[in-house]
């Protein structure tokens, strides 16, 4: 006995049977026609379903040698926790992170040591420069934050990031229909053509960097990309003279969520852009497989400085490679007042002159 | 003496010929323009309203008439206002400028008959302006307004005819300025530019921002497609009537005044209708 395939209705999802009067697959609930090859390509096409499999091998980091530790210390910043190493010529006074100013000092123990390393290309004077350019020409900032501040206090900081490597397989399955309209003389007619489209393929990604330290807000971070990676060297301790160093205190693993959301937006829209020339498109499902996954340990060039005005804080943050400078100033109300009802005022008052003179003319 | 007398005398003639240019002689000044038969204006309104309709006419050198009729006898509104005018003879001037507004009770109908230069200065959309006005205080009962606001306009509309560009169907009397109506929507109109403005400044203050994608970090010409499969499913038609076309459409007015023969003969202009 023939094997009985029992089919769904793509438009209303109802069990559909074969009209012998048509020799077509309609179905019984919403009156649709089928072809017989449609309803089957329909058919596989679902039943090709993955799921999504983003795990990443998180084994990063080289173990420190012996003498590499040697010239190491960490500083403790008792206020804020956060973990500091400098070589020991170094002396930190103040903590990066939160500006305390007391730090212990500890012997930097056996722990994973960088893969890579960014030097440091931007100086401290070109970051005390790109802050003053960030205070300029904004209206609505306060004066008195502008003038209080202590811009010298920019501090040269490597940062721990994670770095991920992966090539991603994608499946992506979309409803579109395309609209055709035209009119005779008594009726306009619309058409909605309806279609499965389904696209599939691979892209790679290269050193998705996600920040490894709590002290850095994400989004802070994410502020000051991109890093040029060419530029990327093996890990040296000879490089931290001079600058601290922030302990990774976020392993890759918890990293590795946060990426997983960047690249699945960005391959998800990479695959949508290739479904063109549809009224409208609809994503049903879409499923992301990671292969050859890997993470590097690095530390990348961060100019901060953090202040605290009106009971808040504020971090600035300097991208110590480009220069690219970010960090959320604060809003000076009465200015803001100001400028809303004086812009108001003024533009009311011109507007009410200019439909009177064209009413009277 | 004798000079002095003389130069007197000179003055005086001169004086008497501005008071004589001042006020013309015509034929219409000894006539009656308010005919109030109906019984809808009070004592007081009616001397007002003859007061006001002498002096306009008077200064205007046009005849401008209000006539208020219980009945029009059977007649169309428009012969009687166009016989009514004819035989009562009003009108400046050879070509008998002037415009009378007859009011019937009975039938509820008005009517505006110009003629002479009239039917120039009044034209067939400056009339239905005129009574878009006028016919909202007669609905209403208020005929001493409606007529007040009539005589008010035809003061106008003859001051702007004598630009020689008469109100006509693309240049209508300005609308009086909304002022407060102006005033809130102007002020409206400019918060919401300042609140956009101040929006973009505010927005200068905010550099932090997550990234949603890693559109940096994908590896130059790495996307491959694999697979690009379009299977069409099905396809629903949907079909809406047109809507029937207006056929009872007038041909679009091109402005000016249309003008009829009166029983006398007469050409006459106007407009009429019911309140």
């Amino acid at each position: 006995m023939a094997e009985i395939q029992e089919y769904k209705c793509p438009c209303c999802g109802g069990a559909i049977a074969f009209d012998s009067t048509i020799q077509k697959m309609k179905c019984p609930f919403c009156d649709t026609e089928f072809e017989m090859e449609t309803l089957a390509g329909y058919d596989s096409e679902l039943k090709k379903e993955q799921a999504d499999d983003m795990t990443w091998n998180t084994s990063a980091g080289r173990t420190w040698q012996d003498d590499e530790i040697d010239g190491l210390s960490v500083y403790i910043c008792r206020s804020c926790g956060g973990e500091i190493v400098c070589d020991e010529n170094t002396a930190a006074t103040s903590c990066p992170f939160c500006g305390n100013p007391v730090v212990m000092m500890e012997k930097l123990s056996g722990d994973v040591k960088p893969d890579y390393v960014i030097p440091f290309q931007q100086d401290k004077k070109a970051a005390v420069a790109a802050l003053k350019e960030h205070y300029a020409k904004k209206r609505l900032l306060p004066k008195i934050f502008k003038d209080e501040n202590h811009i010298e206090e920019v501090k040269g900081v490597y940062v721990p990031f994670w770095l991920f490597d992966a090539q991603a397989d994608a499946n992506m399955r979309y409803r579109t229909t395309r609209v055709r309209t035209w009119s005779d003389s008594r009726y306009y007619y619309t058409e909605t053509s309806h279609f499965l489209v389904s696209r599939g393929g691979n892209l790679a990604f290269e050193k998705v960097p996600a920040d490894g330290s709590t002290k850095m807000p994400d989004d802070l971070m994410e502020s000051i990309e991109p890093f040029d990676f060419s530029k990327m060297v093996d890990f040296q301790p000879g490089y931290l003279a001079g600058y601290m160093a922030d302990k990774y205190d976020v392993n890759a693993q918890q990293s590795t969520q946060r990426v997983n959301e960047r690249i699945r937006k960005s391959t998800e829209a990479a695959f949508d852009a290739t479904v063109r020339g549809y009224a409208t498109v609809r994503k049903e499902t879409g499923s992301i497989q990671l292969h050859e996954s890997r993470v590097k340990y690095a530390l990348l060039p961060v100019w901060l400085l953090h202040t605290r005005w009106n009971n808040q804080d504020y971090l600035f943050a300097m991208n110590g490679q480009t220069g690219k400078m970010v960090g959320d100033l604060p809003l000076d109300k009465t200015a803001y007042k100001k400028w809303l009802f004086g812009l108001t005022g003024a533009i009311g008052a011109m507007l009410f002159l200019a439909s009177y003179l064209i009413w009277m003319l | 003496m004798k000079k002095i007398e003389k130069k007197f005398i000179s003055v005086f003639f001169a004086l008497f010929l501005l008071i004589l240019s001042a006020f013309p002689v015509s034929a219409a000044d000894d006539l009656v323009r308010v005919f109030d038969y109906a019984d809808i204006l009070s004592d007081s309104e009616e001397e007002d309203l003859l007061n006001k309709l002498d002096e306009i006419s008077k200064l205007q050198q046009m005849d401008v008439a209000v006539v208020t009729v219980d009945s029009l006898e059977g007649k169309s509104a428009e012969a009687y206002a166009d016989d009514f005018y004819d035989e009562y003879g009003y009108g400046f001037g050879e070509e008998g400028d002037g415009i009378l507004f007859l009011l019937s009770m009975r039938e509820r109908e008005w009517h505006i008959s110009t003629k002479g230069y009239a039917i120039a200065v009044f034209t067939d959309a400056g009339l239905d302006y005129i009574m878009e006005k006028v016919v909202v205080d007669l609905k209403a009962g208020e005929y001493a307004s409606a007529f007040t606001t009539f005589a008010d306009y035809c003061d106008d509309y003859i001051t702007q005819a004598a630009t020689g560009k008469p109100y006509d169907i693309d240049h209508l009397p300005n609308e009086p300025f909304p002022f407060f109506l102006f005033f809130v929507v102007c002020l409206v109109i400019a918060f919401v530019i300042a609140l956009i403005a101040t929006w973009i400044m505010k927005g200068k203050l905010k550099s932090v921002k997550s990234r949603p994608g890693a559109d940096d970090y994908i590896k130059d010409g790495s996307m491959k497609l694999t697979k690009k499969n379009d299977l069409f499913l099905y396809r629903h038609i949907d079909r809406r009537e047109k809507p029937k076309e207006n056929e009872s459409r007038n041909s679009s007015h091109s402005g000016g005044s249309t003008t009829h023969r009166s029983s006398s003969g007469a050409t006459h202009g106007g407009r009429g209708g019911k309140f």
